[in-house]
């Protein structure tokens, strides 16, 4: 009976779309949606596009094109060219500490205690306070007298964000602090994911709990960890409140990022041109890290 | 990341997102700042003419006490004021003054040298020409080329102000210090007997940027302009350098009280507010600091009375020593305005002799123009036999763009953490004043 009916369905059905088609094309139902993203999205990106090849001071009528000047200005700006440096450096170590500790901790809280639920939201925490408030908090962690802050509870005699060899990795330091429960919610649902049955099977074969781990958990962890590396590889080549708010660069250029380079040429220095410039040049590097990333991680997923 | 949570919603519009990150700011910031102001109609019946006026936090005691002033002189103008700290009143006032939506009146640096400075942005024609009001005739010449720009004043401001070393008496009174000192040598000799009576001879807060210029700015004037009073147009015309000039005296002389420990430990690490309550508690002797933050000071001691300031020394002849007295930070009106002729009008109260008292006082500054009825800060009162012939401007001012003091600020901090040289660093403003 079914068959017969869809058989004979179908046809009609056919028809009817292609009529319908035909009297309103279909992409006229985003129509709105496409209009105000185009507004708000598409319009201030390519306006903003071509200030990069300008020299607009930001304020004022005068501005003229200038071509690739500024792109070159990029390449033998010495400051701009560590500041890449910078972010990467930093980029590498977020990634690698913030998703490691986040999988330490989600592993941690998905064991049945009975505090696993306070643990939880206490290691999410961080994640909603703001990131310039972290970076304020942090500068008392920070202090540099040996006996306050974590100086005075390690009993250690460093200057954390004023010796320009360690700042940027105090910074770090505090950027997985506030992430890192991020990256644990993330793997967490991972772990929910993995279906009992294929670890109640794994124990049946023998397996012990590092085994189970290596072989069933971590690869199905797979899609978890694809959107935590991007993430995180995202959030620190873009990183710009903790250090603007911890040491706005400094000491010297130690912790100058893409992000903050970009920001002072606008707005201290007054080149909104030169700076539009930087912010296309870091969206497209970061669009083109994150595009590699994703193809190359989604390759290695496997589905339960 | 300051977004964690969206980019799992984003993946799609993240790309031109971000290249419009700029762009979309400009938009966000226009929309929702203030619309040009309209007229309202009060209860009266009198029509009041409401004026916008954004300043940075230093001006908020004298504005407070004059927009009231002002409301009870002229009832139907209102002046609204908003504050915010230096950089954040830099970023939103260029954004506002770029989507062409400029506040009546907002704060203006004076010279040239930072991004919201005189120079800057009467040059892009957006500061009301105030020389027909009758103060500006009483501008001293060497203060001109803060207030004016080819010969036109832009810029209202009530005085000047000094840098030289805060110190805590008390501290001084301990160690067996009776005076201060008027030599450079005498300054060291000072600078021991505090670090023997055990007190830091001089708190340093240079975490916070715009701190690392103090020590260099009150040296200079005795190094530099002592010697070529004309220094500035040399270098503006390229006959002089950072590199060949008393700027390498002066950076040297930074440098060599570091290195006889007369610092806190971890300048670099140290900022403004730990300086300043160092000083204030007696924990440190002194703070090389601009007179402008005396109050700052004042209300982290525990009595008020127990600091006062000296000129810091920077020769060893004590009629070479000169002094930094610049134009402390002020005001300018909109060209493009609606309400600019209330605005000017506003501005022309602000240039009353006893108004410009009232504002010098509220911040410890010399008031640009005195009278009987102006007072003048005891802890400034050692500075005024400089003021009249061994004063220079503070150095930004006449310097040719916004990034020569960022690279001073970056390159002191590298000399304190003993990661540059004095060579590299005036090499480096070098350049960056010469772009």
């Amino acid at each position: 009976m079914t068959p017969v009916t869809a058989g004979r369905a179908r046809p009609a059905h056919v028809r009817r779309r292609r009529r319908f088609s035909a009297a309103a094309p279909s992409w006229l139902f985003a129509a709105p949606a496409l209009a105000v993203y185009a507004l708000i999205v598409l319009y201030p990106a390519v306006a903003g596009v071509i200030y990069a090849f300008t020299d607009w001071s930001g304020i004022g009528r005068d501005m003229s094109f200038v071509g690739l000047a500024n792109f070159r200005t990029l390449l033998g700006d010495e400051q701009a060219m560590g500041s890449i440096g910078n972010t990467l450096l930093l980029t590498v170590a977020i990634v690698v500490v913030q998703n490691g500790v986040g999988l330490l901790l989600a592993l941690g809280v998905h064991v049945k205690l009975k505090s696993r639920a306070l643990l939880r939201v206490v290691f999410f925490a961080p994640v909603v306070v703001s990131p310039v408030m972290v970076a304020f908090l942090w500068k008392y962690i920070y202090n540099p007298d040996p006996t306050a802050g974590l100086n005075g509870l390690l009993g250690l005699e460093v200057d954390w964000l004023g010796d320009p060899s360690i700042a940027l990795w105090s910074i770090a330091g505090m950027v997985v602090w506030q992430n890192a429960g991020y990256s644990m919610v993330i793997f967490l649902a991972g772990l929910e994911g993995v279906p009992r049955e294929l670890h109640e099977a794994a124990m049946i074969d023998g397996a012990g709990t590092w085994q189970r781990f290596r072989y069933v958990t971590w690869p199905l962890l797979a899609p978890a960890l694809t959107i935590n590396l991007m993430l995180s590889t995202i959030g620190g080549l873009k990183l710009f409140d903790q250090v603007f708010a911890a040491t706005n660069g400094g000491p010297g250029y130690a912790t100058e990022t893409l992000s903050t380079v970009l920001y002072k040429q606008a707005f201290v220095f007054g080149k909104f041109g030169y700076s539009t410039a930087v912010a296309l040049v870091l969206a497209l590097f970061v669009a083109a890290v994150s595009l590699i990333q994703v193809y190359y991680l989604r390759s290695r997923e496997v589905t339960a | 990341m300051t977004d964690l949570l969206h980019h799992a919603r984003v993946s799609r519009g993240q790309f031109l997102r971000m290249m419009g990150g700029l762009a979309a700011a400009t938009l966000a910031t226009t929309a929702c700042s203030t619309r040009p102001e309209t007229t309202a109609t009060t209860g009266g019946g009198g029509a009041t003419t409401e004026l916008k006026f954004i300043g940075v936090a230093d001006q908020k005691t004298p504005m407070d006490e004059l927009v009231a002033a002002y409301a009870k002189a002229t009832p139907t103008v209102r002046v609204t004021a908003s504050y915010a700290p230096t950089d954040q009143v830099q970023t939103s006032l260029r954004t506002q003054l770029g989507a062409g939506n400029a506040p009546d009146l907002h704060v203006v640096y004076p010279g040239n040298g930072s991004a919201m400075s005189m120079t800057q942005i009467a040059q892009a024609g957006l500061l009301a020409d105030l020389s027909a009001q009758a103060w500006t005739q009483t501008i001293p010449a060497g203060f001109k080329p803060a207030f004016q720009l080819d010969g036109k004043t832009y810029l209202y401001s009530a005085g000047s102000s000094v840098i030289g070393a805060v110190y805590n008496k008390k501290v001084f009174q301990q160690a067996g210090i009776d005076a201060p000192p008027t030599t450079w040598s005498e300054f060291l000799a000072v600078c021991d007997k505090l670090k023997k009576a055990g007190v830091t001879p001089i708190a340093l807060g240079a975490q916070t940027p715009w701190v690392t210029q103090l020590i260099t700015y009150a040296l200079v004037p005795s190094t530099v302009y002592a010697k070529d009073p004309t220094f500035d147009d040399k270098q503006l015309a390229g006959q002089a350098s950072f590199a060949d000039s008393g700027w390498r005296q002066a950076m040297e002389m930074y440098l060599e009280l570091q290195k006889r420990g007369f610092f806190n430990d971890k300048p670099n690490g140290t900022t403004f507010e730990q300086q300043t309550s160092m000083v204030a508690t007696g924990k440190a002797a002194m703070a090389v600091q601009v007179s402008a933050v005396l109050p700052d000071f004042r209300k982290a001691a525990s009595s008020p009375d127990g600091l006062s300031m000296f000129p810091l020394p920077g020769a060893d002849d004590a009629n070479q020593v000169w002094i930094p007295a610049g134009v402390v930070v002020g005001l300018g009106a909109s060209a493009k305005g609606r309400n600019a002729e209330q605005a000017k009008a506003f501005i022309d109260f602000l240039g009353r002799q006893e108004n410009i008292n009232a504002w010098a006082k509220a911040i410890a500054a010399i008031p640009l123009t005195q009278d009987a009825g102006s007072t003048i800060d005891p802890a400034v009162q050692s500075f005024l036999p400089f003021t009249k012939d061994r004063a220079v401007p503070f150095m930004d001012q006449r310097w040719p763009n916004a990034e020569v003091q960022p690279v001073h600020f970056a390159v002191v901090q590298e000399l304190l953490a003993g990661d540059s040289t004095i060579d590299e660093a005036l090499k480096k403003m070098d350049e960056a004043y010469r772009k």
